[in-house]
């Protein structure tokens, strides 16, 4: 059997609202690491357009007393996750590390997940993807673009973790912080977003989601994502 | 017909006659109507082809609207499947006599109908070619898979479930001669109607009709828990269980009407469906549509008071937004025109309970339209919320080709099969007269004995 | 059925089945990245360069494997975005690869814009362009070679300019759109420059509709200053938004006012008011730096009305809430809350100055600045410089080019007081035959998508015998040219890139090649110094570089040899040496030229992250060495347009609807996601421009919701938006940050086809006299179904 040190991991994130403008660099830095293709006008105004991560904003209240929240939402990586208990065939699942995880070989494209999921964080593909013939040439090879017919969603960017893993194994030291860290932080010019082990106390997330302003999503359905919120300031 | 045949035909009993003349003569009205069918099937099937061929990106369906009509059909057609069998092993098991003409058609449309239903959620698959994975990488506890395996289990004991009670019919076609006679020593199998063979068969079917009834339930309270086993608003609900399988019976009583009306029509079987059976299953189809009524009211009422948000959005897409329409079609054809219908004896005619039979019918495929769409077009976290679903010709296409498979089929076995159970209207004439009236002496006070006396 | 029949309907049915089978089995196949087929372990370079999509020229870094581009990312040593980066940046890997980029260099074939064409060798092209300009010159006319230069800054515009010189051709037209500001600075400071701001250091930020965090001149140095944990200790500026619409930057500053279009400037002096009656200005800093604020007495005797009295006469609290529509309270509030935390900063943004009164609006927003003495301080308006690099050889002039540049620009100087609007004036002299021109070259401009006079542009290039673009893209006008030499896209071309003026500290940002250019384009800055070289005599002497690589590690040497400043560090190094500086101290990092240019091009450039603000150059460097608030020269230049001795913004300057017909003000604006002017679009951003969540490469207009209601529009009905010059289909969105009576249009946005939907085109003209920029927002429109 395989031998693993006792302690727990679980990837977290916590998006601080506070500092969220909205830029939705995040959006097209995961789109960019994580080959997703786009639609054409016809399918994306069908709403069949992809965004593993998407900055949803909320408006309120009229001109001139109009206010505004953006809320970046990547799949919420329930401890909990309504997903998993659906899929017949176990292409979608948690991981050891409690990152909900996607087998794109194995998925029959049934969408029970897509369905059960609150957070309509999973995408479909109704058709394969399309590139343009010059664009393949900036498809991330450490990312395997899915075929159609089976959903895909946000992973943590977990190729992002194997490959910290092999540096750190290849430099002979434990893995740090700042080592595994997906594309919408590394992106995002406010440093809204924070990455980390929410169990390891020297990581930044494990602080700040026991801050006051921290919250989750619907957390009321139990689901028990591992990204929070911040709520703004003021 | 041949002559032959003819002459076969006419040495037998009347009731043989009509009963077995539909396997040995073909109208010409058949035939148009086979080769109508036969081609939307077609069609269907291309369509089909084309969804394999580019992607369900043919369907009209988006994110976050998942599931569409074949997922409706699917609900809906193994809905219909209760009609039969569950109905037939209802009245069997009460001994309900005059279940005797009716039991084989109904026990028919299960069958076929369950094969329709099943084959949508893998019309729906976004890759029908890896179907098998579901059983290579079960994962038990998602409800799709307990789903495969009821309905598996149930199209296995239905297909049971209407052959055993063949086998004295199929014997009888065997030994006429009438029809193919080496198909019918096969599927006769050996079956001589000796007394022996007659009372293990009864038995069997004793215990079938047992067996059936709970399989039947299940297969439909997991599709209602595919729904419900979901966080989905107006999907969550503790009661789709039971709404379910109620609905599902209900569609079928409808669906059996409907047939019957036709299969009447078509066979010249008045001596058969007399307006008895009409007035008997029009009493039915009330009680279902209150219970329907009872079922729905309560579903929406505790919505209502829960108040929830994400649920209100939903509930009020569907009283007075988007869903209006479906909806209170819905509520016309589930509820409105069969209670209105079938509560008066005048209306419990044949062609009443036709009206009100295709009324159930469409309210029920309504409903099933107002279960899935509305609520997929209305996630939880509305914020991004803007969907919509227009079903594409594909799936038209395809829904189209289900609806003339199951009727091709239907009638083509109308072709092979007497569609009145030949032996149970004889054993009815013979035994059952005298059973039910030693029976109901069984219920009622002994009149010769004195109060408090009981007989040795 | 006939057994014939019969067989032939199952031989059908089987040809079917067996073809749908064998049609149907290879449909899931699924394709790999390029790379994943045989896939063997990538060769991955991580390279330092400069994000050349917009002005404002972040530093990034390239995910290179096996030579592709595969991700892009801010480079964290850059002292402006400091790793951040923006969406249009990340998509940069969509523009280089995109699938309209022009393949080879074009020669048209068939008529003009019947898109048909030749492709030909690189050396080929140049010859074409060779041999046009060796007959101009020889012609002894090389006046009319003319050069429209888009978004054309650092060494490639010195480049050109030295070219234009040296060839003799004064017709150097620049097509850049400033923002007005250099003429606000140059008027009240004597300083012909964009000012800067030190956000990061700024307590307060008051911005007059100034796109902080969406498209604004470095919308990742507002990123910076809001959220830099390191350098601030948590502690950020108070951000409050002034505009006409709940743009972003309102929702995320902590306050945003919404106000009517065109009275930004009103409101400034609105508050100016404020802080001159409860007497929060700054004294001192008035006192000794500033003129023009007490009523004097000139030459002639004549009494003149200074700030103080013009803003207490005019602009009192209720009579500016009335125009602006701000409520008095708020002035008040704002009034207080910008004087009372310093330093504090008033933002001019681009609207307030392309507007009929614009440059007077403009100074309206600064003097704020003044009051408080927020300028040459840590934290307030700071006058940057630009890198020391080595300056280009001296142009040699022969007789042809002395000849060819007395003849002057086309189109005049412009107006006295902004010198703006030089393309537009070129395309009209162009038209009325003032000048002939024969041969134009295109530099990173469409000006028959951007400009707000598309027609007049048609019709000046329709009389220029011989277009050359070079432009990457067929875009609207080069699709209009002769010959296209196809520019290497940013990613695979060598260009000095330094941040915009909003940016105060010094900074030479390195594009460098992150992939190999290919053999499909060339780049224009080596273009030139090809044709220099070709054109030999005094031409090839002005530039005398082997190559664009070449001629910045040349100008690199300037850097080198200054004595301050350094190479792009982390926080802790920047601080550091601001520190040393501070002192008056400097270390040099390298000995030799050639390890420091190494080290140069790995860090991504070169900063000084010290600011000297004892330099008194850098508060003002007019006439009387104060900072003007009512400069003469404006006054003069006021009553030569016309507008009377009115020396500033009069209340009644709003321009109302004119007439029923066109109800509604047309709010254009710039989308945090699109870059500037025409490109055409990465895929990403077409698909997902805005956060409204179900637009989809599609124009769309945004109408309050009452507005829809009462005209009987529903969201995401198609709607045309009309002006008296044009219309524009778009999709309507409901949006209930829009005013009542304004509809706002985002620029760039393109139709499904591909067709533009350029807002500028509905404008009606209106500019303002004084600077010449056109007025942007004050045009008036309605909206039909469609
Ligand atoms: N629709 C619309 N019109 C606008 C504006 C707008 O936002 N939208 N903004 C206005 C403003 S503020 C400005 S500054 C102007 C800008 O307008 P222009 O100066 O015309 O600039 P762009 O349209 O951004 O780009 C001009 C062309 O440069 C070419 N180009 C792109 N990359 C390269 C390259 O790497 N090398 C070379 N040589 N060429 C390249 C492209 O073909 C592009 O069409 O437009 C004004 N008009
Ligand atoms: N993302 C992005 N950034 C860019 C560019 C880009 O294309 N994309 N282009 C760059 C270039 S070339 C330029 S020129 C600059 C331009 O940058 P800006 O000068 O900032 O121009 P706009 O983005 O058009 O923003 C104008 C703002 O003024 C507000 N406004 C609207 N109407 C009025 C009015 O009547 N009066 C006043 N005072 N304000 C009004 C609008 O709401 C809008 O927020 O941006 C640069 N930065
Ligand atoms: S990149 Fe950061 S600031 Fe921009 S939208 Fe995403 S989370 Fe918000
Ligand atoms: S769509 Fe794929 S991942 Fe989702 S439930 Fe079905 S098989 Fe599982
Ligand atoms: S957010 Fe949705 S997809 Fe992600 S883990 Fe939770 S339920 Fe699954
Ligand atoms: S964690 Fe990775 S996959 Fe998830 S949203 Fe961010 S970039 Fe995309
Ligand atoms: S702001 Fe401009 S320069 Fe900076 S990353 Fe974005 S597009 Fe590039
Ligand atoms: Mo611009």
């Amino acid at each position: 059997m395989r031998e693993r040190a006792r302690i727990v991991t679980r990837w977290g994130m916590v998006i601080d609202l506070d500092r969220c403008t909205g830029c939705v660099a995040c959006e097209v830095a995961c789109k960019s690491e994580n080959n997703i293709a786009t639609v054409p006008p016809d399918q994306a105004a069908m709403g069949r357009a992809k965004s593993w991560m998407k900055v949803v904003a909320e408006v309120e209240g009229e001109f001139p007393d109009t206010s505004l929240h953006f809320y970046p939402r990547p799949c919420m990586q329930c401890d909990n996750p309504p997903c998993v208990k659906v899929c017949p065939v176990a292409a979608t699942y948690i991981n050891d590390e409690g990152t909900v995880a996607q087998i794109y070989a194995r998925c029959i494209g049934c969408r029970y997940c897509a369905n059960a999921c609150p957070y309509t964080v999973k995408y479909f593909n109704w058709y394969g993807p399309e590139w343009a013939d010059s664009e393949r040439q900036h498809l991330n090879p450490d990312v395997s673009v899915r075929p159609k017919g089976v959903i895909e969603k946000c992973t943590f960017c977990h190729h992002r973790l194997q490959q910290a893993r092999e540096d750190a194994r290849a430099e002979g030291r434990v893995l740090r912080e700042e080592d595994y860290q997906p594309a919408c932080q590394e992106a995002c010019p406010t440093a809204a977003i924070v990455f980390g082990d929410l169990e390891n106390s020297t990581h930044r997330v494990r602080q700040l989601k026991d801050d006051p302003r921290s919250m989750r999503l619907m957390e009321d359905l139990g689901t028990a994502p591992k990204v929070y919120y911040l709520r703004p300031r003021e | 017909m041949r002559h032959d045949v003819r002459e076969k035909l006419a040495r037998m009993s009347p009731d043989e006659q009509t009963l077995l003349r539909p396997l040995v003569e073909t109208s010409r009205t058949f035939y148009i109507s086979a080769a109508a069918l036969g081609a939307i099937g077609l069609w269907g099937l291309y369509a089909y082809y084309l969804q394999v061929r580019y992607g369900l990106g043919r369907t009209g369906l988006n994110r976050p609207e998942y599931w569409g009509i074949y997922i409706i059909s699917f609900v809906f057609f193994i809905g219909i499947s209760h009609a039969g069998t569950l109905i037939s092993a209802i009245l069997r098991v009460a001994k309900a006599e005059w279940r005797r003409s009716i039991t084989r058609s109904a026990e028919l449309i299960t069958v076929i109908v369950i094969g329709f239903g099943a084959i949508q959620p893998i019309i729906d698959l976004g890759r029908p070619d890896r179907a098998l994975n579901i059983i290579f990488n079960a994962q038990f506890r998602s409800p799709l898979l307990w789903d495969v395996m009821s309905i598996g289990l149930y199209f296995f004991s239905c297909t049971i479930y209407l052959y055993v009670p063949l086998l004295p019919d199929l014997a009888l076609i065997r030994d006429s001669g009438i029809k193919m006679p080496r198909l019918y020593r096969f599927l006769a199998a050996g079956y001589h109607d000796t007394p022996a063979q007659r009372a293990r068969l009864e038995r069997v079917i004793g215990v079938l009709s047992l067996a059936v009834i709970p399989i039947a339930i299940s297969v439909h309270t997991i599709i209602g828990w595919i729904f419900a086993m979901t966080l989905r608003p107006m999907w969550h609900s503790t009661i789709f269980g039971p709404y379910f399988v109620m609905g599902a019976i209900y569609s079928g009583i409808g669906a059996i009407l409907v047939a019957m009306v036709v299969l009447r029509r078509v066979y010249h079987l008045e001596q058969y469906f007399k307006d008895v059976h009409f007035d008997y299953l029009g009493r039915m189809l009330l009680l279902f549509s209150l219970l329907w009524f009872y079922f729905t009211f309560a579903e929406y009422l505790t919505v209502f008071y829960g108040a929830e948000p994400a649920e209100m959005r939903v509930f009020w897409a569907k009283i007075s937004g988007p869903f209006a329409i479906p909806f209170w079609t819905m509520v016309l054809g589930a509820f409105v025109i069969p209670f209105v219908l079938m509560s008066r004896q005048a209306t419990r005619t044949p062609r009443g309970t036709l009206i009100a039979g295709m009324a159930v019918v469409v309210g029920m495929w309504l409903e099933r339209y107002n279960i899935v769409v509305p609520t997929s077009v209305n996630p939880i976290w509305e914020l991004e919320s803007l969907a919509h679903y227009m079903p594409s010709w594909i799936e038209l296409s395809i829904m189209a080709a289900t609806f003339a498979g199951f009727i091709l089929l239907y009638m083509v076995a109308t072709k092979f099969i007497p569609i009145v159970s030949i032996w149970e209207i004889r054993e009815g004439r013979q035994e059952s007269v005298k059973q039910v009236a030693d029976r109901v002496a069984t219920y009622l006070p002994d009149s010769s004995l004195p109060a408090g006396v009981v007989e040795s | 059925m006939s057994p014939s029949r019969r067989s032939f309907l199952w031989t059908m049915g089987a040809a079917a089945t067996a073809y749908g089978i064998q049609d149907t089995t290879r449909v899931f196949w699924s394709p790999e990245p390029a790379s994943q087929a045989g896939w063997t372990p990538g060769i991955e370079k991580h390279l330092t360069s400069t994000c050349l999509v917009c002005p404002a020229r972040c530093g990034i870094r390239g995910r290179v494997v096996d030579g592709s581009l595969i991700r892009l990312t801010g480079n964290s040593l850059h002292p402006m975005n400091r790793g951040g980066i923006c969406p249009r940046g990340v998509a940069g890997v969509q523009m280089l690869y995109h699938p309209e980029r022009i393949a080879a260099p074009l020669v048209r074939v068939g008529p003009r814009g019947g898109a048909r064409w030749r492709a030909v060798s690189r050396e080929d092209a140049l010859v074409l362009l060779l041999e046009r300009l060796r007959e101009l010159r020889s012609a002894g006319h090389p006046e009319t070679l003319a050069l429209l230069a888009g978004f054309c800054s650092g060494t490639m515009e010195d480049v050109w300019r030295q070219f234009l010189t040296a060839y003799g051709s004064p017709n150097y037209v620049a097509d850049d759109y400033q923002d007005g500001t250099e003429s606000v600075m140059r008027l009240m400071h004597g300083i012909d420059r964009r000012p800067g701001y030190d956000l990061e250091r700024a307590a307060f930020v008051l911005s007059f509709g100034a796109p902080l965090f969406e498209s604004w001149w470095s919308p990742l140095q507002a990123f910076v200053a809001y959220a830099d944990p390191d350098e601030r200790n948590g502690q950020r500026p108070r951000f409050v938004q002034v505009d006409t619409r709940f743009s972003r930057t309102a929702a995320q500053a902590q306050e945003w006012v919404g106000i009517r279009p065109d009275t930004h400037g009103v409101l400034a002096l609105g508050i100016a008011y404020v802080i001159i009656r409860d007497q929060l200005y700054d004294t001192r800093f008035v006192a000794d730096h500033v003129s023009g604020f007490e009523d004097s007495i000139d030459a002639e005797g004549h009494l003149r009305e200074g700030y103080r009295s013009m803003v207490l006469r005019s602009y009192r609290t209720e009579e500016v809430s009335a125009a602006t529509g701000v409520p008095v309270e708020r002035i008040t509030s704002l009034a207080r809350a910008f004087a009372e935390n310093q330093p504090a900063i008033a933002v001019c943004g681009m609207d307030v100055t392309h507007a009929q009164r614009g440059l007077m609006a403009g100074m309206a927003v600064h003097s704020l600045n003044v009051l408080m003495g927020s300028v040459n301080r840590p934290g307030g308006v700071l006058f940057g410089q630009d890198p020391p690099v080595a300056p280009l050889v001296t142009p040699v002039m022969d007789d042809t080019a002395t000849i060819g540049l007395a003849r002057g620009p086309a189109g005049g100087a412009g107006p006295q007081l902004g010198a703006h609007g030089a393309a537009n004036r070129f395309a009209g002299a162009v038209v009325d035959g003032e000048v002939t021109v024969d041969t134009i070259l295109l530099y990173y401009s469409n000006p028959l998508a951007s400009s707000i006079h598309p027609q007049t542009w048609r019709a000046a290039l329709a009389r220029v015998p011989f277009i050359v673009s070079f432009s990457p893209f067929l875009d609207e006008t080069t699709s209009q040219a002769d010959l296209v030499l196809p520019d290497l896209l940013p990613y695979e071309r060598w260009q000095d890139a330094s941040p915009p003026a909003s940016y105060p500290y010094p900074v030479w940002g390195l594009a460098r090649p992150l992939v190999d250019p290919g053999t499909s384009g060339m780049h224009s800055g080596d273009a030139v110094l090809a044709l220099a070289r070709q054109l030999g005599g005094s031409v090839a002497e002005s530039l005398p570089y082997d190559s664009f690589e070449t001629l910045l590690k040349q100008r690199a040497r300037g850097l080198f040899a200054v004595r301050r400043g350094m190479l792009l560090g982390n926080a802790f190094e920047r601080r550091n040496q601001r520190r040393m500086e501070e002192r008056g101290w400097w270390l040099a990092e390298h000995a030799e030229f050639e390890p420091f240019w190494q080290d140069l091009v790995e860090r991504g450039g070169w900063t000084d992250p010290f600011f000297d603000h004892t330099d008194p150059a850098r508060l003002a460097q007019t006439a009387s060495g104060r900072v003007e608030l009512m400069p003469d020269a404006f006054a003069r230049g006021a009553v030569a347009a016309g507008l009377g001795p009115a020396s500033y913004l009069a209340l009644d300057t709003v321009k109302s609807a004119a007439s029923t017909d066109f109800p509604l003000r047309l709010i254009p604006y710039r989308l945090s996601t699109l870059a500037s002017g025409t490109l055409a679009l990465e895929r990403w951003m077409s698909e997902a421009p805005s956060l409204f969540p179900n637009v989809h490469w599609n124009p769309w207009v945004e109408v309050h919701p009452e507005t829809a209601r009462a005209l009987g529009f529903h969201d995401s009905d198609y709607v045309w938006v009309v002006s008296s010059r044009g219309r524009i289909r778009a999709q309507l969105k409901v949006f209930p940050g829009t005013a009542p009576d304004n509809v706002c249009l985002p620029y760039g946005l393109r139709h499904p086809d591909g067709a533009l939907a350029n807002p500028l085109q509905l404008l009606d003209g209106d500019h303002d006299v004084l600077s010449g920029l056109a007025s942007w927002s004050s045009t008036f429109v309605r909206l039909e179904r469609a």
